[in-house]
Formats: structure tokens, sequence, C-alpha cells
């Protein structure tokens, strides 16, 4: 009845009348790509946004590329590279045909000045650590890059795939300052920057000598004139606009709406396996309550991750039955099997022997104190629904979750507090080392490991896994790590969000990819038949 | 009654809840009104189900499945339980909000009626605050103290003073050129007393006129504050949060939006109507 019912007024959406910025077709030979927030800003070395990423690998290249797998790192704007028998140097060949949006040629100089840049503190990069422990980068020729670090760093050509490391062009960042981004960009990516209107929509034109495209793709040349990314903030008029071939890409698409849109002959849908964008619950091993592993096993042991993850993502998402998704590289079965899975009535027996005892409310009391925590997120739908939901189940037995959910414009700044007890987040990552690094460092207190997790067997671990030189011994450290942090249920795993990528039915060779959530990456092997 | 010789004929004047109910409309909203005042205070004997236990496997379910009869929310809990519990919880921040900012505003009102020293300053004082939308109180208090529903409260009653302030001066300008207050004066009576004696009761008519209309204001407000996500946090059901997390799924399970939406709009309708028929009833202008 409800499939129905939903179908029927997915129907009905095609026939309504959407914004105005909707009002026409998409026009000949421009992609119209719909998302749901704007940037704040274009420049690669500011910003962390995945609303920044999903346009500047449109209109830069890195100098390597990660394929559909997530796993291997392909061709850039390096040809090939080497790395030296230590692991401190990578020598990066460039490609000799590249050049950026003005014309002109790029050479080693650009790949320089791009990455120190990134990394120099005064840019202020949040993430200028992605780029390892950097001794000194230099050009050895016009063509040759040479990457120097003070000890090794597996991790580095992953972490240079992400659009953090893109090349972009000095005099341009030279001209126009603060304002690079903003107002203009250079790159040497597919597609050039005209014109962006901010809240509004961002258009692109085809790099006119682009040939470069990273070997993932079959055809490594843009073939669209222009991309219009538009920003279009109601998931119910994106809906519309896609099956009214109003609009022709987005990957913004309700989990409620991905099986209707299968069943709509005039959208393809791609999905990508290997999407790595989980949610999770972490506490505050050192805050009370939750300092008590026996309080957080039982939390564990106490949420439905299936129920939950069924009426959140409506089918469209994995629960997180593991800390990192399986198909990551560096993942850890035996660290997956040590997440305690669905049983409640073993949730109460931990807190029974544990000395949590049932209080006149139903909450569990230990030594005077309520087993009570404070949970803080950000305000959206959809941690709002699982989050009611957790805390229904942890009510069953006997736990009281408190939850404060904040806008994004003061809740980054809440969230990097001492004021809660745990919280609930979402995050990219590339390999296992990528996400453990981050959050489990004790040197990365208050934020982002705001689980004030101080271990220093996890920090030699994952030293040991960023350093080592060869790869059984960086599985060995990341996976040691996983067991570390599992046995001690620093987290609650959620889910694993999937990716979907729907267009509509003008549009060909528009397939997901998902790196640092970015659906289209470099939008090659896009075309329009019509 | 007969008149005798000498004696003038005064009808009995009825009383303000006679003339409300002379008003279908008026009566209407009246019954109203009470009904759902008392259904949110009797909200845990009337609700069928916990408002916080959920059921995931039933989330979503239309009006009329088995055992719920307005579906269930997208947790699975019963759109009933929920929507008398939310009742209570939006009711409940209309009157915090119109007792805490109306009394705040009818203070600072008589003051600026009173003492004619300070009420260009406390008049000044209101404008700059009439200058502040409600939602734009709403998001700076949630900022600072977070999205809940002591910082709608808050918001919505900062909103209320300055409205308050200025109905209670007019009124009380108004009074204070009476006879009888002169009269008080003259006989040395404390300011306090007169305040409290002569020119607080004969301004409660526009107080209570006034008080009813901002309920519904405040509950419209309150109701988008929440749909904001600046209200109420889970679990707590409030209807412009339910209706808030009903709007995702429009096209899907239209009732999780469309009933709390509803009810906002029915209560928010029956105090205006109340709040108009309760001015006529009042204004002796029109009292026959």
């Amino acid at each position: 009845m409800r499939k129905i019912l939903g179908t029927a007024l997915l129907a009905a959406a095609v026939a309504m009348p959407v914004a105005d910025a909707l009002a026409q077709a998409a026009p000949r030979n421009t992609l119209v790509v719909m998302r749901e927030i704007d940037a704040e800003s274009y420049d690669p070395h500011r910003s962390t946004a995945r609303g920044a990423g999903e346009v500047v690998y449109m209109m830069s290249d890195t100098l390597v590329s990660l394929d559909w797998d997530m796993r291997t790192v392909r061709p850039g704007l390096a040809e090939r590279w080497e790395v030296s028998p230590d692991g401190k140097t990578y020598t990066f060949h460039l490609r000799r045909d590249v050049t950026f949006c003005d014309g002109r040629p790029m050479t080693a100089d650009d790949v320089v000045y791009s990455i120190q840049r990134w990394v120099d503190p005064a840019t202020r990069s949040p993430v200028r650590w992605r780029a390892g422990p950097i001794k000194e980068i230099r050009a050895r020729d016009a063509h040759t890059v040479e990457y120097e670090l003070t000890e090794p760093f597996g991790e580095l050509l992953y972490q240079l795939t992400l659009f953090f490391a893109s090349v972009i062009d000095k005099n341009t960042v030279e001209r126009l300052g603060q304002n690079f981004g903003v107002q203009g960009f250079n790159g040497t990516g597919p597609y050039c920057w005209a014109s962006w209107t901010p809240r509004q929509e961002l258009v692109l034109t085809r790099h006119p000598t682009y040939s470069w495209g990273p070997p993932i793709y079959q055809n490594p040349r843009p073939q669209v004139e222009r991309v219009i990314w538009r920003v279009i903030p109601e998931a119910n008029t994106r809906l519309a606009a896609i099956q009214t071939g109003q609009a022709d890409v987005t990957q913004y698409i309700p989990e409620i709406a991905v099986n209707q849109l299968r069943a709509v002959p005039t959208v393809r849908m791609s999905q990508q396996p290997n999407y790595f964008w989980d949610h999770f619950m972490g506490f505050k091993v050192d805050k009370p309550v939750v300092n008590d592993p026996a309080v957080r096993r039982a939390i564990n042991l106490a949420v439905n991750r299936n129920a939950i993850v069924q009426a959140t993502w409506f089918g469209q998402a994995q629960p997180a039955d593991a800390y990192l998704n399986p198909n990551v590289t560096g993942f850890d079965p035996e660290a997956g099997r040590m997440v305690p899975q669905y049983n409640p009535d073993e949730a109460r027996r931990v807190l029974d022997a544990a000395g949590w005892t049932p209080g006149a409310d139903g909450i569990r009391v230990k030594n005077g104190e309520r087993a009570s925590f404070l949970v803080y997120g950000l305000q959206t739908a959809v941690a709002r629904r699982y989050l009611e939901a957790i805390q229904a189940d942890l009510r069953r037995v006997g736990i009281d979750m408190r939850v404060q959910l904040w806008d994004a414009t003061v809740g980054w700044g809440r969230l990097a507090t001492q004021e809660f007890d745990a919280f609930v987040m979402s995050y990219p990552y590339i390999s296992a080392t990528d996400g453990f690094a981050l959050y489990f460092d004790s040197r990365n207190r208050p934020t982002p490991n705001r689980m004030n997790w101080n271990d220093p067997e996890t920090d030699a671990l994952l030293q040991r896994a960023k350093t080592a030189l060869s790869e059984a011994d960086r599985l060995a450290a990341i996976q040691a790590a996983q067991r570390r942090i599992a046995s001690n249920y620093v987290w609650l795993p959620i889910a694993r969000e999937g990716l979907w990528v729907a267009a509509a039915q003008r549009v060909e060779g528009a397939r997901a990819h998902g790196i640092y959530g970015v659906g289209l990456y470099k939008g090659l092997d896009i075309r329009l038949t019509r | 009654m007969s008149a005798t010789a000498g004696e003038i004929a005064i009808p009995k004047r009825p009383g303000v809840l006679a003339l409300i109910l002379r008003d279908p409309a008026a009566a209407v909203a009246a019954a109203f009104a009470l009904a759902i005042v008392l259904a949110a205070v009797f909200a845990p004997w009337l609700a069928p189900t916990d408002p916080f236990d959920n059921d995931l496997a039933k989330a979503m379910q239309p009006p009329g499945s088995e055992g719920l009869p307005l579906g269930a929310d997208t947790q699975g809990r019963d759109m009933i339980t929920r929507l008398l519990f939310g009742l209570r919880v939006t009711l409940l921040m209309g009157v915090a909000a119109v007792a805490a900012g109306g009394s705040v505003g009818a203070l600072l009102g008589f003051a600026a009626a009173f003492y004619k020293k300070i009420d260009g300053f406390i008049m000044r004082l209101m404008d700059v605050l009439l200058s502040f939308p409600a939602i734009l109180f709403g998001l700076a208090i949630a900022a600072i103290f977070g999205p809940g529903l002591f910082s709608v409260v808050l918001a919505l009653s900062i909103a209320t003073v300055p409205l308050m302030a200025r109905i209670v001066r007019g009124a009380a300008l108004v009074v204070m050129q009476q006879d009888y207050i002169e009269a008080a004066r003259a006989q040395g009576m404390s300011d306090a007393r007169l305040i409290r004696r002569h020119l607080a009761p004969n301004c409660l008519s526009p107080i209570f006129v006034f008080a009813t209309l901002r309920f519904g204001q405040v509950i419209l407000l309150g109701s988008a504050l929440s749909f904001l996500g600046l209200g109420a946090q889970p679990p707590t059901a409030e209807l412009g949060a339910m209706a808030s997390e009903g709007r995702n799924f429009l096209f899907f399970a239209p009732h999780i939006a469309v009933i709390p939406s509803l009810v906002i709009f029915a209560v928010v309708l029956a105090f205006n109507v109340l709040g108009d028929a309760l001015r006529d009833a009042l204004d002796p202008r029109l009292r026959v």
C-alpha cells in the first residue's frame, strides 16, 4: 500500500511545477548537476567540504588518482613514480602535455608551489597533516618532482589522490589572493571555472585541450561543453527534476526514493559498492558512565543496527557491524568480529554484572550515579532518526541517552568541547590507517579524537602502520590497532552509507565513484545523447 | 422585573462567557480549545501507547493500519500518542512564553506609563526588540544555549515582551487620565498601591485579549522554530518537530507531516477566534 502510494505521489511530483530555476529542460550540451548545498570556497587548500571537492575534482588534477575499487592508485598528473628504499622519498615523473585552463603549461614548479601552499601554516589548511611529514618538496627538473619525508608515510599516495593535493596556478592565486576559489580558479582539470553565484550555481566550461584524464576512464577527454553545478536544497524538487529531465545528474537522492527511482525507466542509477562513508557514535572514555567499558559494551549489544539502518536509510545503507568497511585497505576481519552484535538480554546481563542495577524509573544506577549520558551531533534528519531509535533501544536495557543536536554553524565548535559524553558523526576515509590515524591518535585530542582516547599502545601501532616499509608490517600494525580499539568498545559503529548517482535519460557514462564522498569525481565519460 | 416610578430599568448585563458563546464560531473555538487543553492535560491517561516506545517494524505505517488509526511515525510510534504528548509540549511552550514575556512586558508597560522619566528609555528599548524577528531570536538563543524547549520559550518570551509592553502602556495611559486616579493620588495613595489597586485591574481586558491572541501566534512561531530544528530534542514529541520530521517523506508517508500541521492550524485558528471573541466581549462599546 505504502509503495503504491509512494509511487503515485512520486509520479505526481513529476507533474508538479518545480522551482523557477528548473522551469526549463536542461540546455543542450550542458550537463546540469544538482546538489544539496554549496561550499563556502573552492580553494582546495582552505576548504574541506565535500561540496568544494566535487567541483574542485573537475577543475583540477592531482598527482595520482584512485581507481573505482578505492584501493588502487593510478597515474594522474604523474605518469609514473618511484619510492626510495627507505620509504622517505617519492619521485613523481609528470606528464609533459598538461596545461592550465589559461593555456600555460604545467611544470614541476607548479606542483611544488601547490603542495607547499597546502602545508604552509599561513594557509591554515585543516588537513595539511594529510600531506605527510614533509622534509622538502623540490623540482628536480621541469617534469620531475621529489617529495621527501622525514619518515616513511605509507598512506601518502592515497592522501595525494584527495582534492586537497590539487595542483593550482600560482599566478591566479597571487592575483586573486584570498578570493582564489571565490572569484576565480585556474587548474588543469577537464573543466574550467566560468562563473559562480553562491548558493545558486557554479558554471564550468570544457577545458579544450584536456586529454590527460586518469586511466580509470574510457575516454580521457571531457565530452560536455558546459557543466552547471546547481544548488537545489529541497529533496523532493531534485527528485522531480531528475525524472522530468530538467536536470541531468545528482548523488543527493533521499534513500527512501532510491528503489522507486530504479524502477523509473527515464532514470539511470549507478551504485558504488566500495563507498567508505560511515556513521558512528564515539564515547568520551574519561567521562562518567561511558568511562565504564561494560556500559560501552552494553550499548553495542543493545542497539539493533539492522532495524535502525532499515528504518533510517530504507535499505540503502549497511549496518556497520565493524569499525570499518570490509572492502577497505587494511580491514581486519578479526576486529570486526569483536564488535558486539545485537543481543539486548546479554546487554542487561553485562550491566547487571558490572553493578548497574535498575532504578525506580527503569534507568540503571551504580553507586548513586544514573546510567545517563549526553550525546551531541549535528542537526540532520538522518541523525535525528537513528538517534531516536538508539535512544529507544537503550531505554529498554535501562540506559538513558540524552540527545542534543546542533546546527552546523555552531555544532563543530560545540563538538570540540568537553561538555558532552558521546557524539555521532559520519566521515569518509580511503584506508583503515586513514580513518584510524585520524580518530584514535592521542595527539588528535580533543578533535577529531573527541573520545579522548589516550593509549600509548594504539599510538605506537598507528605510528607503525604509517611508517612501516613493508605492506605486511603496515597491515599487521593497523589490524592490531583495530583489535585494540574494538576490544575497548570506544565506538558504537552504526551504518555504512551507500552511494547512488541518478542520471536523466539523455546522460550516459555517469558512474558513481565516491572518493571523499564525491559521486562524479572527474566527470569524464559523461556524455549527453541529445 | 417591572420598573416602578422613579426607577430606571437596567437590563442585566450578560457575562463574558455568555457573550462569547453567543457567537457560533467563537463557541466552537472555545469548545475546541477546551478539548485540546483537556487532551493535553490528560495525555498520559488518554494515549494508547508509550510515547517513547518505538517499533521500527511499523515505521511510517499509513493511517488506518491495524491498531494505528492515524498511522505511525518514522520510529513506528503511534501518531495519536505522539500528537497528544506533542500537544502538551506545544501548549506548555505557548503558556510559558506568553506568561513570562507577557508579565515582563506588562510590568514594563505600567512602569513606562506611570513614570514619565523612564518612559522614553523603556519604549525605545521595546522598539529595538521589535526590530528583531522572533525567528532570529530563536537562532541566536539556540546558538548560545543549544536547541531545545528552553531556547524556544526564551526566544518567544523576549519577542512577546515589547508587544505586551506597548499594549499595556497604551491602556495604562488612558486609565491614568481618569478622575479616580487623580482622586487616589490626592488621597496620598502610594505608587505601588495605585498601580495594584486601580491601574492594573482596569487594564486587564486588553491584557487578556492580547494574551489569548498572542498564544496562537506563539504556538505558530514555536512550531516554526521546532520545524527548523531549534526546539524539542529527541525523543520529546512536539507538533512543529513532528511536522519537520515528516517533511522528508511527503511523497511516501504524507500523514507524518500533514496531521501535526493540521493540528497546529486548528489550535492556532481556535485561539485566534477565541481571542477575537474575547476582545468583542470585553469591549464596553460593544456590550449591550
